[in-house]
């Protein structure tokens, strides 16, 4: 099973740091996913503070492989009391999943998550504990398998209050607000991505509120159990040109996505497995050149320029581009497993001085790219140099 | 009267040396040449990866002649030539 996991967030109105804070890390091995979403009391850079060294011990914990319960009890029994409020400086969710399906969650002071199994909300039992040296502070722990096609949803008290003392919402919108708009969004949109139902629920959070402005900073994290979607990246002609046959019906014979990033590596393709390659009219390029159409291949563009202005999309996490680079960003991201095919035969050419832009090599395009989606995008990356 | 096939390069080198600024301008012109040239691109003719080929990209065919360190100026010549059948 593949854990497909995000968070989306919007500050409280007027403050200029997210008083929420998630963070999330996925195993070497990638056998494992933990994530941490913790609300820091107040709002603004106090509550930012407060929130990020809150999750970032917690998740540091649980990743030494101390119980995630140990873990969260340490955290709330050391939490420091506000002397205003007399309440903790910061709530808590954590989770731990496991690849076979094996999921642990505490929660201190968070609205209690969702598990939503085949569009309807799956009640679990959780055991209470109380903390021995605060004993207004519970922490609640549950311990489930979750089935492919399984959804977790955290949030921060943001989305459960938000819009209260409106008309519409004299009580907030509510778990039940809450629970009623993942199913309609998830009966429109079965396979919907973690990224695009965290970022609809805080939409819909910050919808009902007063004049849409955020009483609270809001945050939805979502972790969503299914078959891994795998893509397959062929980039550059491979060194040895006795093999361009042998490598063309891997590629031919990958059961996944697949796309090609270069027009001699398109050539190559074409030519081996003689399949047409045909040119895609009205597509937006900006300054790339367009992509390319060949049957059986799912994205067709040129290599280096293409996967430079790619990796800076990634970066500058710039998503809606819809020329080649922002093409094949979505197909990255569409994506759970992401194979890399990089042919080490170098084209001279590339290394002209007489060229006006400098071109980067390809296995340092490469390599960026994998680094940014290994580690903001969650993806689980391999390169394979031919 | 059969078309003059006009194919640019798309290859990273030839689209960086400024192929792609010629296949606007030659598109630009379709008024004057409407009916008589047919303009596409290729992925990468592969001529720039030979060595006596460095420095000459944007390549431009048109038919069967290539033209290196192509410009309008010399693409436009090309098929005026291929027009006037000389």
């Amino acid at each position: 099973m593949f854990i497909d996991i995000d968070c989306a967030q919007i500050k409280k109105h007027g403050q200029n740091a997210y008083g929420d804070y998630f963070v999330s890390k996925r195993s070497d091995n990638q056998e494992r996913v933990l994530a941490v979403l913790s609300d820091g009391l107040g709002s603004g850079i106090k509550a930012n503070i407060l929130s990020c060294m809150t999750a970032t011990m917690l998740i540091r914990f649980i990743e030494e492989d101390i119980s995630i319960k140990k873990a969260a009890q340490i955290i709330m029994d050391s939490l420091p009391v506000c002397q205003i409020r007399k309440i903790s400086y910061a709530t808590f969710s954590a989770v731990d999943c496991r690849n076979d399906g094996n999921v642990w969650v505490v929660e201190e002071g968070n609205p209690s998550f969702v598990l939503m199994r085949d569009n309807e909300e799956m009640p679990l039992e959780g055991k209470e504990f109380t903390s021995p040296k605060f004993p207004d502070r519970h922490l609640m722990l549950y311990q489930f398998k979750a089935e492919v096609g399984d959804r977790l949803i955290f949030c921060s008290d943001g989305v459960t209050q938000a819009g209260i003392g409106t008309k519409d919402y004299p009580l907030g919108f509510q778990r039940k607000g809450l629970l009623k708009y993942l199913k309609e969004t998830l009966s429109i949109k079965r396979n919907i991505s973690s990224t695009e139902l965290s970022k609809k629920v805080i939409e819909k959070a910050l919808s009902v509120e007063e004049n849409e402005h955020a009483g609270d900073d809001i945050s939805c994290s979502v972790l969503y159990f299914r078959n891994p979607r795998k893509a397959l990246i062929f980039t550059g002609p491979p060194y040895n040109r006795g093999k361009d046959r042998e490598y063309c019906m891997s590629f031919s014979f990958f059961a996944g996505k697949k796309a090609i990033c270069g027009g001699t590596t398109a050539n190559m393709i074409s030519r081996e497995l003689k399949l047409e390659i045909t040119n895609v009219d009205e597509q937006e390029c900006g300054d790339l050149p367009p992509i390319a159409h060949m049957d059986g291949v799912d994205l067709v563009t040129e290599g280096i320029l293409t996967l430079t202005k790619a990796a800076e999309y990634l970066e500058q996490k710039e998503l809606n581009h819809k020329d080649a680079a922002g093409l094949l960003v979505n197909f990255l991201l569409e994506s759970d497993i992401i194979e890399f095919m990089v042919g080490a035969m170098i084209n001279q050419a590339h290394y002209d001085p007489a060229l006006p832009i400098e071109i980067e090599v390809r296995r340092t395009v490469i390599k960026k790219i994998k680094t940014l989606l290994e580690s903001e995008y969650f993806k689980q990356v391999s390169i394979n140099y031919i | 009267m059969e078309k003059v096939k006009v194919k640019i390069c798309e290859g990273t080198t030839c689209f960086v040396m400024g192929g792609q600024a010629v296949k606007s301008m030659i598109s630009t012109l379709t008024e004057k040449y409407k009916d008589k040239i047919e303009i596409s691109s290729v992925r990468c003719f592969g001529t720039c990866n030979k060595s006596d080929s460095f420095s000459k990209a944007p390549y431009v065919m048109v038919d069967d002649e290539q033209i290196s360190s192509a410009d309008l100026e010399k693409v436009i010549a090309v098929i005026e030539r291929k027009l006037n059948n000389e």
